[in-house]
């Protein structure tokens, strides 16, 4: 199988004193679904922002689909955050002011996709993510777990090889948490989209593919 | 390409600025009420001047331009045969005469401005009109008085119209001693009167002034008749870029509008002083605006916005700013010179007088394209630039961050 994530290494410090990342090395397989499981202040968050180009390591190497990433390239981040990486966000974090479609067109806007190709895509995600019928409506008139399913296919719009999800299930009631996790893993198989979800549940770890655990800023298992 | 992605940046602004339409419409106002000012006062200034050169059209004759000889590059310009046919060709040149100029007195030492002219040549260029008798007759010693000098010769000397005058023409011996000979001339005509410098002058045929002078080749101006009085500058132009002068009564309009050139800077510097409120209250604006969608801006950039994407994105919304308080703008800016002509314009006429009586007639203010154009321009600019500290404000935004401490 290949490799779409590979992390060597990887160290983050804030400072003298706060240290999120201690020698992290971890590797993803292309189509994975993973957990990655920690306490709050584990470092989970960091790691995935690195992985998404929003955060540089302070030493360290990452390989995504087989490429090296500068970090000091910031060309190159902005293309790999258009082209590779999808990001979902535990509170939805919609923009207040588009609608669901727009929402879900607005980072296409950066693609560059013309009017046309940018429209039809994202009605074709929110039907997928079954929300057709709420085009346009404003995320204030939607419910948490409407919002969050906007946001997923807001995340799918550049067709991304990865989705970085922090708490994507996080303020979530129970139900609607697991109807967003089936969407997502559903996703997954039929997109072959890697999944990498940053979580402090454990029952949805075991739903998982695979789980990596952090501890204070390691990997433990 | 390029246009297509500003006008998807101004749909989503759209959206931003159409949530928060108070706070818009009232730092749109800021803006409005210092173009308001500049409309105002730039309208005010233009419609002085434009009644001022009004004016002077009405009042004199300002298709009749003289080009005389100038001094150019250390070398005279003489008005040679060349130059007549040069001037005579130029564009919207309806007719030109060349004339010979010279100073003769009667015997009781009242200063004649004589203006020396080919007869058939007055019609087409002074297209005189007689209040008694007529033309003069080419190669006699005749004589046409302005209306001016006619009457105070009239009424100083008792010369009446068929009179045979006597002119002094001062001459100087070989010793350098001057001496007057005495040349009759017949008054033929007198002129109606026509507000310029033509009252004062006496026309006679250019030849007999050239041989009473002693030298038949040499002009002083030629008198030039300009098809319209929109094309009077460009023939002054093409006048000058033979080497002449020009002079008429267009000059009196080149000092009303050099004067209100000045006039009408120094009105707008300080109507402009409002716009820097206006530019305040926008830059705080957008600062708070930035400042709120902290969050939101972060989730812009980890989702593929570059720097520029989002500055491109903030400046679209003060687009929106600069474009409402430029309307706004030009709509107060009219009702302030309306205001201006209703309740202004008879102050300003009790303390102008007679002289500037067409004032009455018309409005004191004018409104033209340009002047709205200009309005709309310095709003859309000034909100632009307005918007460049806040747009690279958040443009500089770490998304992590922003993500995470935002509002």
């Amino acid at each position: 199988m290949e490799t779409i994530i590979e992390a060597k290494h990887l160290n983050k410090a804030y400072n003298d004193r706060v240290t999120a990342l201690m020698d992290v090395n971890l590797a993803i397989w292309k189509g994975e679904f993973v957990a990655l499981l920690g306490r709050s202040g584990s470092g989970k968050s960091t790691l995935l922002n690195i992985l998404g180009g929003l955060d540089a390591p302070t030493s360290g190497e990452i390989r995504i689909d087989g490429k090296n990433i500068d970090f000091s390239d910031r060309k190159a981040l902005i293309a790999l955050r258009r082209g590779s990486i999808g990001f979902i966000f535990q509170s939805f974090n919609l923009i207040p002011a588009l609608t669901a479609q727009e929402n879900v067109e607005y980072p296409l806007l950066f693609n560059y996709h013309d009017r046309a190709a940018r429209r039809e895509r994202a009605a074709d995600l929110l039907a997928t993510v079954g929300l057709a019928d709420r085009a346009h409506h404003y995320p204030r008139e939607m419910s948490g777990g409407e919002q969050q399913r906007v946001a997923i296919a807001r995340a799918l719009a550049g067709d991304p090889l990865i989705v970085l999800a922090d708490e994507p299930t996080g303020n979530l009631d129970s139900k609607t948490r697991d109807e967003i996790f089936g969407l997502m893993r559903q996703v997954n198989r039929e997109r072959e989209t890697t999944f990498l979800i940053v979580t402090h549940e454990r029952e949805l770890g075991r739903r998982a593919d695979r789980t990596i655990e952090l501890l204070d800023g390691r990997v433990v298992s | 390409m390029i246009f297509g992605r500003l006008i998807d940046y101004l749909k989503v602004s759209a959206h931003q600025v159409a949530r928060k339409r108070m706070r818009v419409f009232l730092t749109a106002l800021g803006i409005a009420i210092g173009v308001a000012a500049v409309v105002g006062t730039v309208s005010l200034g233009e419609g002085v001047r434009y009644q001022a050169v009004e004016a002077i059209k009405e009042q004199s004759d300002l298709t009749l331009i003289e080009a005389t000889a100038d001094i150019r590059g250390g070398a005279i310009q003489f008005i040679t045969p060349a130059k007549i046919d040069e001037l005579a060709a130029i564009q919207h040149v309806e007719a030109s005469s060349a004339v010979v100029r010279e100073a003769y007195t009667t015997k009781r030492q009242t200063y004649l401005e004589v203006v020396g002219i080919d007869p058939g040549g007055i019609e087409g260029v002074i297209r005189p009109k007689f209040l008694r008798g007529g033309p003069l007759e080419p190669g006699s010693r005749q004589a046409v008085l302005g209306h001016d000098v006619a009457e105070t010769l009239q009424r100083y000397e008792g010369v009446r119209f068929g009179d045979a005058v006597p002119i002094l023409i001062r001459r100087y011996d070989a010793d350098g001693m001057p001496v007057d000979e005495e040349v009759t001339f017949t008054l033929v005509g007198v002129l109606q009167e026509r507000d310029d410098a033509f009252d004062q002058a006496m026309l006679v045929d250019r030849g007999v002034a050239q041989e009473l002078r002693g030298d038949e080749t040499a002009f002083d101006g030629v008198l030039i008749r300009v098809d319209h009085p929109e094309e009077v500058f460009g023939v002054v132009d093409d006048v000058k870029a033979l080497g002449l002068t020009a002079k008429g009564a267009f000059q009196q309009i080149e000092s009303v509008n050099q004067l209100m050139d000045v006039v009408v800077l120094i009105l707008a510097f300080f109507a402009g002083v409002s716009l820097i409120v206006g530019v305040l209250m926008i830059v705080n604006t957008m600062v708070t605006s930035v400042f709120e969608r902290t969050r939101e801006i972060g989730i812009t950039m980890a989702i593929g916005a570059s720097p520029a994407d989002v500055v491109y994105l903030i400046l679209a919304e003060c687009f929106y700013i600069g474009l409402i308080g430029g309307v706004l703008g030009n709509l107060l800016g009219v009702a302030f010179t309306g205001a201006i002509n209703t309740f202004g314009k008879p102050f300003i006429i009790a303390r102008l007088g007679d002289t500037f009586s067409t004032f009455a007639e018309g409005d004191i203010t004018l409104i033209t394209p340009e002047i709205l154009a200009i309005g709309m321009a310095i709003a859309i600019v000034l909100s632009l630039v307005s918007g460049l500290y806040p747009a690279l404000k958040a443009a500089h935004l770490n998304p992590v961050t922003a993500i995470r401490t935002g509002v």
